[in-house]
């Protein structure tokens, strides 16, 4: 056969639009077809077990989907891929895109991560869901109105919500505050925002000592030493990697814990490692959007426990919601879509438009979609108790607050500080 | 005691046990290096192993019913046992005895990426910690300052490790032998010194220093995937200022790391890293090898 130049080209660029337009994203694709979902989730390093808690709530919200028909009729598989540095993750999206061709893309976790990966997505045109990760460089969002990009709440909201619980229960209580917090944006946003609040409801207060201590590290007597120099009323602190259960405990035998208020706006990730035995009743603990024993529990968190318990021996954290939020909200969106198109199989902007906007019953409480595709999820926290039967504490059942997160993020187009200023506060 | 003495005890402490615990660390790679030349960046993977397995044996042992006290001869048992991981490497590692530096960098790199996912694989990818079983041994308490009798054994535990490997480096005739081999090892080799066998028994002890050092930390932290990595990082820190394959130099590297940085956290927080490698780089303009190492010939 004869190729002119004229068609050698139109049938690269045919070729070439096949492999860079993944063929998932195009309409009224086969039913029979199974629908592709590919994750990246951190499997080592400092966030592995949100990682992995996140894995299992996806592989068994992908087990019970499929149960019921799967997405819109299609079964689903996963295709999994780690979550590491941006650059390496970067590439890890690329190939899921390009050459797993995946229907969509969930995971991330770390905000240095989904900050780099965000523009990536948007180029690629392929839709993107994150678990916990934003697009902020500090409070600021890089990347407002984002096409393909769905993304988490902010991370300051559970900071908000503890600040605004201490501010309720404790005010009058406590003068001289200190903190504890990983040395990077999150932490130092989480203080600044702590900080912010109890100037803007004009509590009365001084910072003794503000401690800094590197991501992960895990000997921190000499900065319990430090903290109980400096003699604090209250200590606030969003260590929340393996270094959280580590402070506590050091906290503990130097006693620094007793008679001090403590609040821990994210100490949830490490709940099972926050053994009775150092850890003290009456501090503010969060939990983020899924707090395991939630006595309000809907039926399908009680199942996705009980069913986490007795397979893993262990008791989920916060990652496994956002993770199943992705998931599920995504699956309601294309059957949403799908039922608005006569049963086809929707294209990339039906599902979009039909993300915008819509909420699911995620595991911890209702969970939704804003127009500039940042989720707003219900997020738990309260005082912690001994008396539960664990070996570790949970939440005083007659002391769990409830926020959506409608109350503490900031709206669209704001700036987080001016927000703190001005939002009206229901303490 | 007055609140004042009191604040700067614990603070003194919390910078000794820190020291302790960088001492373990280095120990292990201080020895290796200075006998045999290697960087091996894997002993924060000893370290790491000691903490998994130590917790491994302390549940096992104390869940059969074994009193409280015994946690330290555990962990101590946990250290010894999990020493056989060091024959083998040591093993693995001649490939690049004579090699370039880089390739004894990446192939210990390699494994401490290796025994990350073999950590998984076994202890999985939760940190893993236990009780407040340490405090059986009591705290030591005097007004406003309190420490755990086990840190003070943590503490005492580095002093004893540095004062042995003192006495076995210079009243042995092993000791002798290493000595010999670590100055001139073609030297020692022509003098019928089995230099094989020395190294792997400087190895084996390198690793032993890691994986007890790792056992007697952990019911004070956590065991995790990472903190290989974290703790080795410091470690060097200690080497290059004590002088690299020189002990008394980790003692008072360590010992100088964990004080600057404690003040440092009290004084000014942000200058907790700042402080130590100001130290560091003030040490490599005016004493390259190091406060105890020996200038290079």
């Amino acid at each position: 056969m004869k190729l002119s130049r004229r068609a050698l080209l139109t049938s690269l660029a045919a070729a070439g639009a096949g492999v860079t337009a993944p063929g998932v994203f195009a309409p009224a694709v086969a039913q029979a077809k199974p629908c592709r979902i590919g994750i990246l989730a951190p499997r080592s390093g400092i966030a592995a077990s949100a990682g992995e808690s996140g894995l299992r709530a996806t592989q068994w919200a992908v087990e019970k989907f499929n149960v019921g028909g799967g997405i819109a009729g299609r079964k689903i598989e996963l295709v999994i891929e780690e979550e590491t540095n941006p650059k390496d993750t970067i590439e890890r999206f690329q190939k899921l895109v390009q050459q797993e061709k995946v229907d969509c893309v969930q995971g991330i976790v770390s905000t240095g991560v989904g900050l780099a990966l965000g523009p990536v997505a948007e180029e690629a045109r392929a839709l993107t869901i994150y678990w916990d990760g934003t697009t902020q460089d500090g409070v600021d969002e890089k990347l407002p109105n984002p096409k393909y990009l769905f993304r988490s709440t902010d991370n300051e909201c559970e900071a908000v919500m503890s600040s605004l619980l201490a501010i309720k229960h404790w005010k009058g209580q406590f003068k001289t505050i200190a903190g504890i917090n990983p040395d990077y944006s999150y932490g130092r946003n989480n203080m600044a925002a702590f900080v912010a609040l109890l100037k803007r409801f004009s509590i009365e207060h001084e910072v003794v000592t503000e401690q800094w201590p590197k991501v992960g590290t895990m000997e921190l007597t000499s900065h319990v030493a430090a903290l109980k120099a400096a003699k604090p009323d209250l200590i606030f602190s969003s260590l929340l990697f393996a270094d959280l259960p580590v402070f506590m405990k050091q906290a503990h035998a130097a006693e620094l814990t007793k008679g001090t208020k403590l609040v821990f706006p994210a100490a949830g990730w490490q709940h099972t490692l926050m053994k009775k035995d150092f850890t003290p009743e009456g501090m503010i603990f969060g939990h983020n959007t899924l707090y395991f024993d939630n006595p309000k529990a809907t039926a399908l968190q009680r199942e996705f426990v009980a069913w986490y318990a007795d397979k893993f021996k262990d008791y989920p954290n916060w990652e496994a919601d956002r993770a199943y939020f992705a998931i599920a909200s995504y699956k309601d969106a294309v059957e949403n879509a799908a039922k608005a198109k006569g049963a086809s199989w929707p294209a990339i902007d039906d599902v979009i438009g039909a993300l915008e906007g819509s909420s699911v019953e995620s595991l911890g409480g209702k969970g939704s979609w804003r127009k500039d595709h940042i989720a707003d999820q219900t997020f738990v926290q309260g005082f912690s108790t001994h008396a539960n039967k664990y070996d570790f504490v949970t939440l005083d059942p007659a002391r769990i607050e409830t926020m959506y997160s409608t109350e503490l993020q900031k709206p669209a187009g704001t700036n987080f500080w001016d927000w703190l200023k001005m939002a009206k506060f229901q303490i | 005691m007055p609140a004042a003495i009191s604040a700067i005890a614990n603070v003194l402490i919390g910078g000794i046990f820190h020291a302790a615990v960088l001492f373990l660390v280095a120990a292990g790679l201080q020895l290796v290096f200075g006998v045999q030349k290697i960087v091996n960046l894997a002993c924060g993977s000893f370290y790491a192993l000691g903490a998994y397995f130590g917790i491994t044996l302390v549940n096992f042992g104390l869940g059969a019913g074994l009193p409280d006290w015994t946690l330290l001869p555990l962990l101590v048992l946990a250290g010894l046992l999990m020493v056989v991981i060091g024959p083998p490497i040591e093993r693995l590692l001649r490939a690049v005895y004579d090699r370039d530096e880089s390739f004894q960098l990446l192939l210990t790199f390699a494994l401490v990426l290796m025994f990350q996912d073999i950590f998984r694989l076994v202890w999985g990818a939760n940190p893993r910690s236990l009780n407040n079983v340490h405090l059986v041994y009591g705290k030591w308490t005097v007004g406003d300052f309190s420490v755990p009798v086990y840190n003070l054994l943590v503490i005492g535990a580095a002093l004893l490790t540095a004062f042995l490997i003192g006495l076995f480096l210079k009243h042995t005739t092993f000791g002798r032998l290493l000595r010999a081999t670590a100055e001139n090892r073609a030297m020692a080799e022509a003098l019928g010194v089995n230099v094989r066998a020395v190294y792997a028994a400087v190895f084996t002890l390198g690793t032993l220093l890691g994986t007890l050092g790792g056992a007697l930390v952990v019911p004070t932290a956590a065991a995790s995937l990472d903190m290989a990595v974290e703790f080795v990082i410091e470690a060097f820190a200690v080497v290059v200022i004590g002088g690299l394959g020189s002990m008394p130099g980790a003692l008072a590297g360590a010992g100088l790391v964990g004080l600057i940085r404690a003040g440092a956290l009290v004084l000014y927080p942000e200058f907790e890293i700042l402080a130590i490698y100001l130290i560091v780089i003030g040490v490599l303009l005016l004493k390259p090898s190091g406060l105890f190492g020996k200038p290079a010939a």
